[in-house]
């Protein structure tokens, strides 16, 4: 092996990241649907040859889970051997294909120098369809892809694109966006033939290797500081898609500079909340860097001092056929009871729970010309409050980092017009530190379409930390005297939909918090002088 | 003797710069600012510098001035109380931006501080539609309860910003007149005057930041204006927009957002000029300062425009050069992190304490160090002997480095060099690689105090084989203000479809673009035959939102306008993305027009060929630790001053002058051309 001093392996990683980066602009800016062109639900990231992650976007870190498991599918289904530059590969399922929902599609390409495969070009992208089926197991979610080849040496393989695209509700904007992830992994393949050309393959493989031990190192040197013992935390979860509150629970047991995380949840259920393996581990990469060291690079390495465990068959690591769609508001509650533990081991050093929902709006229906139309989009709602100071008010929590679409984007290409977009006055818990706001987002229905909801946290709430209190729950109002629902729904013209989304906990003991900045909460209508009154005991 | 002026005033120092129109010649002036009120500097700048070559205010036919003001009183937080009306329903929208939390890992990072606190962001009863048209009509009487309360809240400035305001402007109008009236003394800021253009967060940010900074830079340049009346000043000041033009004090007023870029902009106007004049069209510029670098990208002498930018964590739509900035420069601190990896910057230790080798204090090694540790920087003294520095303390920082890392103490100095290269060189492939442009095609131009002392190996990195050190790097932004046209850019969001149908209307939108710039030019008093209409248009397939800019050819508007603007779309969408979609929808999205003034520009002085040897400007002999070699090498040192046309120096080589270092490689040659320009050849 080549060894490498540790500045080439610094300004190797820098090259690395920015050709991600640059992976993930290419495909946002060439795309044509709202998912991903505004809210930028794609990922991008390069994996060395033997399948591990050399570097992920700062995107959505959800999509780790999607991109651990596409190569090991690849490599079970092909030989390697057989695999030929200008192969590009697709794939959806999350059994077989290497996602973690059918949504996310999964394109890889291999990257070749000198006639031999080093490393893969691979993105994600939540390709907004699939609207409007069932969620009983995964055969009712849309269409299963394995690993298949989507391009061989370079020729597209058009009866497979047919194939996916009949299959599609929406398939002008699909193809339009396997266009931009096609661009996306040519750039990547571009870019690392030209950093092997000026660096040496083996110099680039190397600093690829190095890079993972450094990201080791990191996480290890972070886990280290964190005093030996078992962390348990539990919390409830609950979806407006499922009768029964649930409970999750995990134990972390630190051990020098090693980290256990055994979870125990509910068994599989026939709703779209279950969460395969992968959508797990990438759930506890994410919590895990977040508390010990957020500058850990996003690469394989920093998964070595971790174990997970989670019972098969449970909706925490559930087996075939079961239905996973809507797995991010599992995975949301994953990442709030990591965060729990962690704070009883490292006190004063973890923010209360955020809103710990990933809620999720999904609008479609037919356009005068015959043509489907199918939106979806997820609300942010309340950050938790940080030790030292308030949560941050209407933004994406832990797994997801979506943006908004703006109104007048939304409103161009839906029937739909967004009456209200505000946070919402008294959502916040309270607490020295209050939490960060929710969100209230009231829909006008312009044209007949059919419509659901996934939201969580409808009947419990995020937790405060230190004796700060809890924030508010989600609210659904449906305009038609209905404010639970599960499934879908038909919305006439002119019927009004309002979604309100949970506030994020406080920390610490509400008597601490000053006057000063209970009496700027009070002036900027965030909470009312009652509530001021109740909460803080404060009297003007 | 009519002399021309720009000063470009820095948080450091004020850099002025002088010219002759008639002889052409070119003095340089630089004194420290005056941070608490940077006019009196500028004033005092311009006198002094004219009485360095004897002449008198009356003689100054043109002032043109490069400024920080809105942008330190944006990063400062500085700004005036600012009230907002917005659409009912939309009270948070500033602060719920595009709903991303700013760090994804990092739970304690901020979102920008807001520039309107919640209690005086007001909701107006008004809705407009999708298309333009009115599904709410605006309730008047609700609107004067509000700006009432404003008034009350004793609000400096209000921002005005409706949904769809870009497409039908009635209800943004009639509300400033209503703020106008009843609260007379207050600036206010309409989005459709500031930035009519679709997405609304990014058009109200745009909006809010330009409310915010108004009466900041309103009393600024009347303040400037007494001055320079005070020292007899008899012609209008111009100042730098972030576009890279100059525009009049009042237009500069309305629109300060214009001006978030004001400093750099003229840096990169400058190397365009010079870049022409030395043959070389496509460039990459490198300025680097004490704590950061701006690089840009000209391809044929041109610097692309973007239309948005993140400024400070503040979206801005604004008309702005395409400068890149990284936090690596002089004063960025080396450190190994916890995973045993050096690390350069961003964090910088400032103007003070500075650097170690500066001796105020700080312990922790910089760039600057480690050049001087290498003894690429003179080890005993800068700026031109006017400060003495400390290699032993350097020395002793980088070794505390090497320790950490397990390396020799030359090493570590020389890899702090290579780290941060790699920061500038990723900066640099944003601006290249990114937008499909090979840097390898290009000419570095260095300058920045900083820039030529590691240009050398930041062409190395990127495979770059020409440099261009121009003759005053520390001072290029002050001379960009010479050589710059008076500019104001116009948009106007139309949405339509690469089609014979939308023939008219994209007419008619240029048309109403031509109207305002007509009336630009009568008020900038800009002489007809002065006068130049450049017209792009944005462009994307039907379905993207992410637009590509295309130059629309003279001429009226015709359906062979359109075939050329399809061909010029298909272009860049494969150059950027690597494919045509044939047979797909192309729609117009934004027209724009850019209006140009052109002015008398600096001609710089040529000077006659002399021998190819600079033995006459040899002034030294210093080792300089290369990596190449693992040891000091001996470099002879030059004197910039005493260079002339035609020397040659063959690297290794230190050319030394007040403002930079240059340092030249062992496979680097370099020349002098005509206009005292070192252009730098590197052996492949």
């Amino acid at each position: 092996m080549t060894t490498i001093d540790p500045i080439t392996v610094e300004v190797i990683g820098s090259a690395l990241s920015s050709i991600v980066e640059e992976m993930g602009e290419a495909l946002v800016r060439a795309s044509y649907s709202t998912n991903i062109k505004e809210r930028r639900d794609c990922s991008t990231a390069l994996f060395d040859n033997k399948g591990n992650t050399l570097c992920q976007a700062e995107h959505i870190p959800m999509h780790l889970g999607s991109f651990i498991g596409i190569l090991p599918n690849i490599m079970k289904r092909f030989d390697l051997a057989d695999i030929k530059p200008g192969d590009v590969f697709m794939g959806n399922d999350a059994y077989e294909g290497g996602a973690t929902h059918l949504p996310d599609i999964v394109m890889a390409e291999p990257i070749f120098v000198d006639g031999k495969l080093i490393a893969w070009a691979v993105n994600t992208a939540h390709h907004s369809d699939f609207a409007d089926l069932g969620h009983e197991h995964i055969y009712q979610e849309g269409i299963r892809i394995p690993p298949v080849r989507l391009y061989k040496a370079g020729e597209l393989q058009q009866d497979i694109q047919n194939l996916f695209l009949l299959n599609c509700q929406v398939p002008h904007e699909r193809i339009s966006d396997l266009r931009a992830q096609m661009s996306a992994n040519r750039l990547c393949v571009q870019r690392m033939q030209d950093l092997c050309a000026k660096y040496g393959t083996d110099k680039v493989l190397a600093a690829g290797e190095e890079l993972q031990d450094y990201a080791e190192r990191k996480m290890r040197a972070g886990i280290a500081a964190i005093p030996d013992g078992t962390y348990s935390f539990s919390d409830i979860f609950d979806s407006n898609q499922w009768k029964e509150r649930m409970e999750f629970s995990v134990d972390i047991t630190v051990t020098g500079d090693e980290m256990t995380l055994a979870f125990d949840g509910p068994p599989q259920v026939r709703s779209g909340l279950n969460m395969i393996y992968t959508s797990l581990l990438a759930s506890c990469y994410y919590a895990v860097k977040a508390v010990v060291d957020p500058t850990i690079l996003p690469n394989a390495g920093l998964a070595r001092p971790l174990t997970v465990t989670a019972p098969e068959g449970s909706i925490l690591n559930c087996k075939h056929p079961a239905a996973v769609e809507g797995r991010i508001a599992a995975c949301q509650r994953v990442a709030d009871i990591i965060q729990g533990a962690l704070a009883k081991a490292i006190p004063g050093k973890v923010a209360a729970a955020g809103n710990g929902c990933c809620t999720g709006a999904i609008f479609n229906g037919i356009r005068e010309d015959g043509s489907i139309w199918v939106y979806l989009e997820t609300i942010g709602g309340g950050g938790g409050a940080r030790p030292s100071k308030d949560g941050l008010s209407g933004i994406q929590v832990h797994l997801t980092n979506t943006s908004n679409l703006p109104v007048e984007a939304l409103e161009l290409e839906y029937p739909l017009t967004l009456l209200r977009y505000e946070l919402v006055d008294g959502s916040a818990g309270g607490g020295q530190y209050r939490g960060g706001m929710g969100i209230r987002r009231v829909y006008r229905v312009e044209r007949p379409c059919r419509f659901s909801v996934e939201a969580s946290r409808v009947s419990s709430c995020a937790w405060g930390l230190e004796g700060g209190e809890a924030g508010q729950m989600t609210h659904l109002d449906f305009g038609d005297g209905r404010t639970e629902f599960k499934g879908m729904a038909d919305l006439k013209p002119g019927q009004i939909v309002e979604i309100v989304t949970p506030g994020g906990g406080g920390y610490g003991d509400p008597s601490k918090r000053t006057r000063e900045a209970i009496e700027r909460d009070i002036a900027e209508d965030r909470i009312t002088p009652d509530f001021a009154k109740q909460v803080y005991s404060f009297s003007e | 003797m009519v002399w021309r002026i720009g000063v470009d005033s820095g948080g450091t120092f004020t850099d002025i710069c002088l010219f002759e129109e008639e002889t052409g010649r070119l003095e340089i002036w630089k004194l420290s600012s005056s941070p608490d009120d940077p006019s009196r500097a500028i004033a005092q700048g311009v006198v002094e510098g004219l009485e360095q070559v004897d002449a008198t205010a009356g003689d100054l036919g043109f002032l043109g001035h490069g400024t920080t003001v809105a942008t330190n009183a944006l990063i400062e937080l500085r700004g005036v109380k600012t009230g907002l009306l917005i659409s009912d329903g939309f009270r948070d929208l500033l602060e719920l931006g595009r709903q991303k939390r700013p760090s994804l890992y990092d739970m304690n990072v901020d979102k920008p501080e807001q520039l309107v606190t919640r209690d005086l962001r007001r909701q107006v009863p008004e809705r407009l539609k999708s298309d333009g048209t009115v599904d709410l009509p605006l309730d008047v009487e609700a609107l004067k309860k509000e700006v009432q309360l404003l008034g009350e809240q004793d609000v400096k400035s209000v921002a005005i910003c409706f949904l769809y305001g870009f497409l039908n402007t009635e209800h943004e109008a009639l509300a400033k007149k209503v703020v106008s009236e009843m609260l007379p003394d207050v600036f206010v800021s309409t989005s459709h005057e500031v930035a009519p253009e679709f997405r609304e967060f990014e058009r109200l940010s745009t909006t809010v930041v330009n409310a915010y900074l108004g009466p900041v830079m309103k009393r600024y340049i009347q303040k400037l204006r007494e001055r320079l009346d005070e020292v007899g000043l008899k012609v209008a000041p111009q100042l730098t927009q972030s576009n890279g033009g100059v525009i009049g004090f009042d237009a500069a007023a309305n629109l300060p957002v214009r001006t978030v870029l004001s400093g750099p902009s003229t840096g990169v106007v400058a190397a365009q000029e010079i870049g022409k004049m030395a043959g070389f069209p496509n460039i990459i510029t490198f300025d680097v300062g004490g704590t950061s670098s701006d690089v840009a990208l000209l391809q044929n002498g041109i610097c692309n425009l973007t239309g948005e930018a993140d400024v400070h964590g503040y979206p801005i739509k604004a008309p702005m050069l395409d400068i890149h900035t990284v936090g690596a420069g002089g004063g960025s601190i080396a450190h190994v992190d916890s995973g045993g990896l050096l690390k350069v910057g961003p964090r910088s230790a400032g103007a003070y304490p500075g650097p170690v080798c500066y001796g105020n204090g700080n312990e922790e090694p910089t760039v600057t160090d480690a050049n001087i540790v290498l003894q690429t920087l003179n080890p005993v003294e800068i700026l031109g002997g006017r400060m003495k520095v400390r290699r032993d303390l350097a020395l002793a920082a980088v070794q505390r480095l090497a320790d950490q890392l397990g390396l020799g103490v030359m090493e570590t100095a020389d890899g702090i060099l290579q780290v941060v290269t790699a920061n500038m060189a990723k900066a640099i492939r944003v601006i290249s690689v990114q937008r499909g442009h090979d840097p390898r095609d290009y000419t570095l131009m260095a300058f920045g105090g900083a820039g030529p002392l590691h240009a050398a190996r930041l062409a190395h990195e990127l495979d770059i084989s020409r440099m261009i050190i121009p003759l005053t790097p520390g001072a290029l932004c002050a001379l960009g203000l010479l050589l710059t046209d008076l500019r104001a850019d116009f948009a106007i969001s139309r949405l339509t479809e690469l089609t014979e149908e939308s023939l008219a209307a994209v007419e008619a939108g240029f048309e109403e673009l031509s109207v305002q710039a007509l009336d630009w030019f009568a008020t900038d008093n800009i002489p007809e035959d002065r006068r130049k209409e450049i017209r792009t248009v944005d462009m994307r397939y039907a379905g993207q939102n992410y637009e590509l800019s295309v130059t629309v050819p003279a001429g009226p508007i015709t359906l062979d306008t359109f075939k050329k603007l399809e061909e010029g779309f298909e272009a860049v969408h494969k150059q950027r993305f690597g494919f045509i979609a044939k047979g797909e929808k192309i729609q117009l999205v934004t027209l724009r027009l850019e209006a140009i003034g052109e002015v008398k520009k600096a001609q710089l002085q040529s000077y006659p060929k002399e021998g190819t040897s600079p033995d006459a400007a040899k002034i030294d002999e210093r080792g300089v630790w290369m990596k190449s070699e693992g040891d000091f090498v001996t470099c002879p040192v030059y004197d910039r001053k005493l260079l002339k046309h035609g020397n040659q120096i063959s690297g290794p080589a230190i050319i030394e002058q007040m403002d930079t270092t240059s340092v030249i490689l062992p496979d680097m040659t370099a020349t002098v051309d005509a206009y005292l320009n070192l252009i730098v050849e590197i052996a492949q």
